[in-house]
């Protein structure tokens, strides 16, 4: 996974055969940040509603779109972050995440971007509060072992229920 | 940082255990990884413990119409409004928001008060999961696992998301495995499911009574007439019975919601049928279970509607009085006492008292899985007193305990259940165009309005179609209750002639009726015919 010599610590992944979409995940987001969520969902069909986490690209192009270098990379914990206080909302980061994963809405006239609960020790609290075990925090080995990007999509039970 | 506060999450009776930390500035979650059944998982509601503890809208001072007043006034003016009735006239009621412990204070209460009007407050479907049938095995987290059939009936996960997990590992466990999901909505429980029936609204029932019946041909159950009233045809139900025959581990997993389930006791007795036939263990999902009072609920509201009732007493549910939709019976009475976690939205004649919420409280209680423990994670809000500081000011007061489950033979039950079916399968068809039947939706995250508005209505495709609506048009729903205004989605999960709206917000309840059947006197809020039309927003 990781490329361009950035060291990937971990990183969340959303295994769609178990996600029932109850939104525990925006929730916890929600509870942590006081009405605010930094975790976005989307329909997949009529009957499946999957999360949409921040991916904290290797290269990420909300950082390189901020006019004001608000949005860093932390290299060493793979981790791209806001230092919020100097946000103007100009809104540049949200059209330029390919991933369509920052809120539109801007709160206290700020974009919303999520630092993988960095003030917690237990990583995220999307992945920890999950009830199904869909949202996973993994390192690189358990990526491999989950084989995260790998498995065919056909053999995924998510397409035999979508 | 202060230390982490345990304790059983009240919000379904899944028996979560939660963690809450205080920062010195907010409450914030915690998730205990090391401790069963969730190990650290938390649904919404789970998730919004944090947040009823220091909601701003909590209550802090007991309110006399609307106007804050102190405890000492509230007390003297209890005592004159007790003074001045018979005790005939008085009515006692408690909800799920009143703990095991208080509920046999408030059964003292009562007694001390010489009233026999001590009623059930707690009108949920799911509190029919009390009657148990006998030779009925209660599922284990183990049974879960260990289930390659399993019949999930309505939505299981969104009643208890956490429960879902082992649900669905099942599942996956082995090619063999097979689930279905019976629910009057496609919710994306059913996309999992290996066999869905989605029969007409509120006929569940019938369909699990039919499936016990194929596979007990002793029962004489009419299928095809059955078939023909649910709208699932005879070879699914087939298909079913042979999915759950005995001899293969499985399991039956119920939930019920409000606005969705006609009738709560055989919604619960035919899914436990159908468990004893199919000899499988049964699991019933639900937010709480609150034991009988000495009279229905169908009776206190024939009292409070003719006027006979002077004095309510209301103790326990998030709100006061627990069920707008009841305020035209209760507007009736003289003196009214409620206690309450939040300010309430609009001034209510009489008093609110502050109490403290589930969550600042201690005691015992019963999970799906077995016996749980209740600690405080956090004081008290200040200004709030307990049921028992309240209830002591009238005297000595003794803790009366209730019978929390009741048993019920099969034998006992069958020929009633014949009734009832022929009842339901010679009633007059309802499926006319001219209005539709509106189900109600209890998503997880809907929880109190805390994440989600419910301001949405679910309707057909050929429905929009039908009333030229698009998906974001907004549409007026009118049933004999209320009148609401809502923003339409398009899909497909309802059927046509059908359409749903979430439950959880206490605006949209009011759309349901609570219902009292004369015959039983039990209390349904079941699925509801309403006329829907296009607005401009």
């Amino acid at each position: 996974m990781a490329s361009v010599g950035v060291k990937v610590k971990k990183r969340l992944v959303v295994r769609l055969d178990y996600c029932i979409g109850c939104r525990a995940c925006e929730a916890a987001c929600r509870s942590r940040f006081k009405g605010e969520s930094r975790i976005r969902y989307a329909p997949v069909g009529e009957t499946v509603l999957v999360p949409l986490p921040c991916r904290h690209c290797t290269e990420p192009l909300c950082a390189a779109a901020c006019p004001f270098e608000v949005i860093k990379k932390d290299e060493e914990r793979g981790i791209v972050y806001q230092a919020s206080v100097h946000c103007v909302g100009c809104k540049s980061c949200i059209l330029a995440c390919p991933f369509g994963v920052l809120d539109k809405e801007l709160l206290r006239r700020i974009a919303q971007k999520c630092n993988l609960c960095g003030d917690r020790e237990g990583g995220p609290r999307c992945a920890a509060s999950c009830p199904t075990g869909a949202l996973q925090f993994v390192d690189e080995d358990e990526m491999k072992e989950l084989m995260v990007g790998k498995r065919v999509l056909s053999r995924l039970p998510f397409w035999r229920r979508a | 940082m202060s230390e982490i506060k345990r304790t059983t999450c009240v919000m379904c009776r899944n028996g979560c255990q939660l963690g809450v930390v205080f920062d010195g500035y907010q409450y914030r979650m915690e998730y205990l990884m090391d401790v069963a059944p969730n190990n650290g998982r938390t649904c919404p509601r789970g998730n919004s413990a944090s947040i009823v503890i220091d909601h701003p809208k909590r209550l802090s001072y007991p309110l006399l119409n609307g106007k804050e007043t102190t405890w000492d006034e509230a007390f003297g003016l209890i005592k004159k409004w007790h003074q001045d009735v018979k005790p005939e006239e008085i009515a006692v009621v408690y909800s799920r928001g009143a703990g095991a412990a208080e509920i046999g204070l408030i059964r003292g209460f009562a007694a001390a008060l010489g009233t026999e009007n001590l009623v059930c407050g707690y009108l949920e479907p799911d509190n029919a999961f009390r009657f148990r049938l006998s030779g009925v095995k209660s599922a284990t987290l183990d049974d879960v696992s260990a289930s390659r059939a399993t019949l999930l009936v309505g939505d299981v996960f969104n009643t208890s998301p956490v429960a879902a997990k082992r649900i669905i590992e099942a599942r996956y466990a082995d090619k063999q495995s097979r689930m279905v999901v019976i629910d009057s909505i496609k919710t994306r429980e059913a996309g999992f499911a290996h066999i869905f029936i989605q029969p007409k609204p509120g006929t569940e029932f019938l369909v699990l009574a039919a499936i016990a019946g194929l596979i007990d041909a002793k029962l004489k159950m009419d299928i095809d007439g059955i078939a023909n009233r649910t709208g699932v045809p005879r070879r699914q139900m087939e298909e079913v019975a042979q999915v759950l025959k005995p001899g293969v581990p499985g399991l039956i997993a119920c939930a019920a919601s409000t606005g969705r389930v006609s009738e709560p006791y055989w919604h619960s007795i035919c899914a436990q049928i159908l468990a004893f036939k199919a000899e499988k263990p049964f699991v019933g999902f639900g937010e709480a279970l609150v034991p009988d009072g000495k009279i229905g609920f169908g009776k206190l509201k024939e009292a409070l509607g003719a006027g006979r009732i002077k004095l309510l007493f209301w103790f326990g549910g998030l709100h006061p009085y627990s069920y707008p939709e009841l305020f035209p019976e209760i507007n009736k009475v003289e003196f009214r006492v409620a206690t309450s976690i939040f300010r309430p939205e609009n001034p209510l004649p009489g008093l609110v008292l502050p109490v403290p919420s589930e969550f600042e409280k201690t005691g015992k209680g019963e999970s799906v899985w077995g016996e749980v423990k209740f600690e405080p994670l956090a004081n008290p809000v200040s200004g709030t007193r307990s049921l028992a500081e309240i209830v002591r000011q009238f005297g000595t007061v003794q803790d009366i305990p209730g019978d929390l489950f009741q048993t019920v033979k099969l034998e006992e039950v069958t020929a009633q259940l014949t009734e009832t079916l022929n009842r339901q399968l010679n009633a007059s068809p309802s499926d006319s165009g001219d209005f539709f039947w509106l189900l109600g939706r209890k998503e997880a995250i809907g929880v109190g309005g805390f994440f989600e508005p419910e301001e949405e209505i679910l309707l057909h495709p050929a429905d929009a179609q039908r009333m030229a609506v698009t998906e974001g048009d907004f549409v007026k729903v009118k049933s004999k209750t209320a009148e609401r205004l809502f923003r339409v989605k398009v899909v497909s999960v309802v059927a046509e002639g059908t359409a749903s709206v979430g439950v959880n917000v206490h605006q949209n309840r009011t759309l349901f009726a609570v219902e009292v059947d004369p015959g039983s006197g039990e209390v349904k809020i079941p699925p509801t015919k309403v006329e829907i039309w296009r607005v401009s927003a």
